[in-house]
């Protein structure tokens, strides 16, 4: 294992849209859990008709809501995402270089950043653990 | 007005109807709802006695999915034990969340289902409590059944108000409605501690 400067883009790490659980804003909060829960990813992208990217949902949003939030769980579970997403979210172009992804995401301390083309359409995830393993050249 | 009760009915039943009703037992039946949709008429969708407020949501997007966007939402009482509804009023302001108006009905709301053995009973003195209830809470609609003979009415005996009533039950109607809207005025919104 070594740790090496690393001339990766974002792209050549990041997770593609089809390995990612991506919803819209009239999604349900159960059916966002559920793809969460089969990409097995603690973050939602929301996106528009056209793909462009809305907000996020994370499992950091679950614990907030869980403790904030005193409807009964059907009830949540029946909410539209949008009424829970974090909207304008941090993210990160797909030509970025890794290195500054990664200093993005020690500066706003998470683990995902969604990624996005010249027009925000969502293109893909960057996820913690590939960044890393792709810096430490495992 | 008048509902229906299998899809194929739909057709011709919003032939001859301003407002097309789907029933509250078959407020989530996918047919039904898209039947009543394909109508074009302005659907009265009632809650079913069996479901929350807040997945009344998804049988309203059975009818958006339908091309139909209007529809007024009411509420005729929920389960409360057997034989016996209650009427939850936080589920005025829940199902407008969907966008759409909201009706209380008084009639169905005073039954006690099946009570009288093989017929639903009903409990009509207390029609007057829950209108001006419902009124003050805030309503876009008021539906009741009314009768000049209640005892002998053909369907709903039980709960339809005799009509000697009418004028004074929507006389409290009005003035608890316009008293909301003033209150309104003075002191804004209802909606309290939204970041809950």
């Amino acid at each position: 294992m070594s740790i090496s400067k690393t001339d990766h883009n974002v792209s050549d790490v990041m997770l593609p849209l089809d390995k990612v659980p991506v919803v819209t804003p009239k999604s349900l909060l159960k059916e966002t859990l559920a793809e969460m829960n089969q990409y097995r990813l603690g973050i939602a992208s929301m996106v528009d008709d056209a793909g462009v990217l809305l907000g996020i949902f994370t499992d950091g949003d679950i614990r907030r809501m869980l403790l904030k939030d005193q409807k009964p769980f059907p009830a949540l579970f029946a909410d539209d995402i949008q009424d829970h997403a974090t909207i304008n979210p941090a993210m990160i172009s797909k030509d970025s270089p890794l290195a500054v992804a990664i200093a993005l995401m020690e500066e706003k301390e998470i683990w995902d950043l969604p990624v996005v083309d010249e027009e925000n359409h969502l293109v893909g995830l960057l996820h913690l653990h590939p960044a890393i393993k792709a810096v430490m050249n495992l | 007005m008048a509902d229906f009760s299998d899809a194929s009915w739909a057709k011709p039943t919003g032939e001859v109807v301003d407002l097309i009703q789907v029933p509250a037992y078959l407020c989530r039946q996918t047919t039904v709802l898209r039947a009543a949709a394909e109508t074009e008429r302005p659907v009265h969708l009632k809650k079913g006695q069996f479901m929350s407020p807040w997945n009344m949501k998804n049988s309203v997007r059975k009818l958006e999915a339908a091309g139909n966007d209007q529809v007024l939402l009411t509420d005729r009482g929920t389960f409360f034990g057997y034989n016996m509804l209650v009427n939850d009023y936080r589920n005025f302001p829940i199902m407008m969340e969907t966008g759409y108006p909201v009706c209380f009905d008084a009639t169905h709301s005073v039954q006690m289902p099946t009570s009288m053995g093989d017929i639903s009973g009903g409990q009509r003195e207390f029609i007057p409590y829950l209108v001006r209830a419902a009124a003050a809470c805030g309503i876009n609609a008021l539906f009741m059944e009314v009768h000049d003979d209640p005892p002998n009415a053909l369907s709903d005996a039980n709960t339809v108000l005799d009509i000697q009533y009418l004028e004074r039950v929507l006389a409290h109607a009005k003035a608890a409605h316009e008293l909301r809207l003033e209150l309104l005025d003075k002191w804004g919104e209802d909606r309290v501690h939204l970041e809950n």
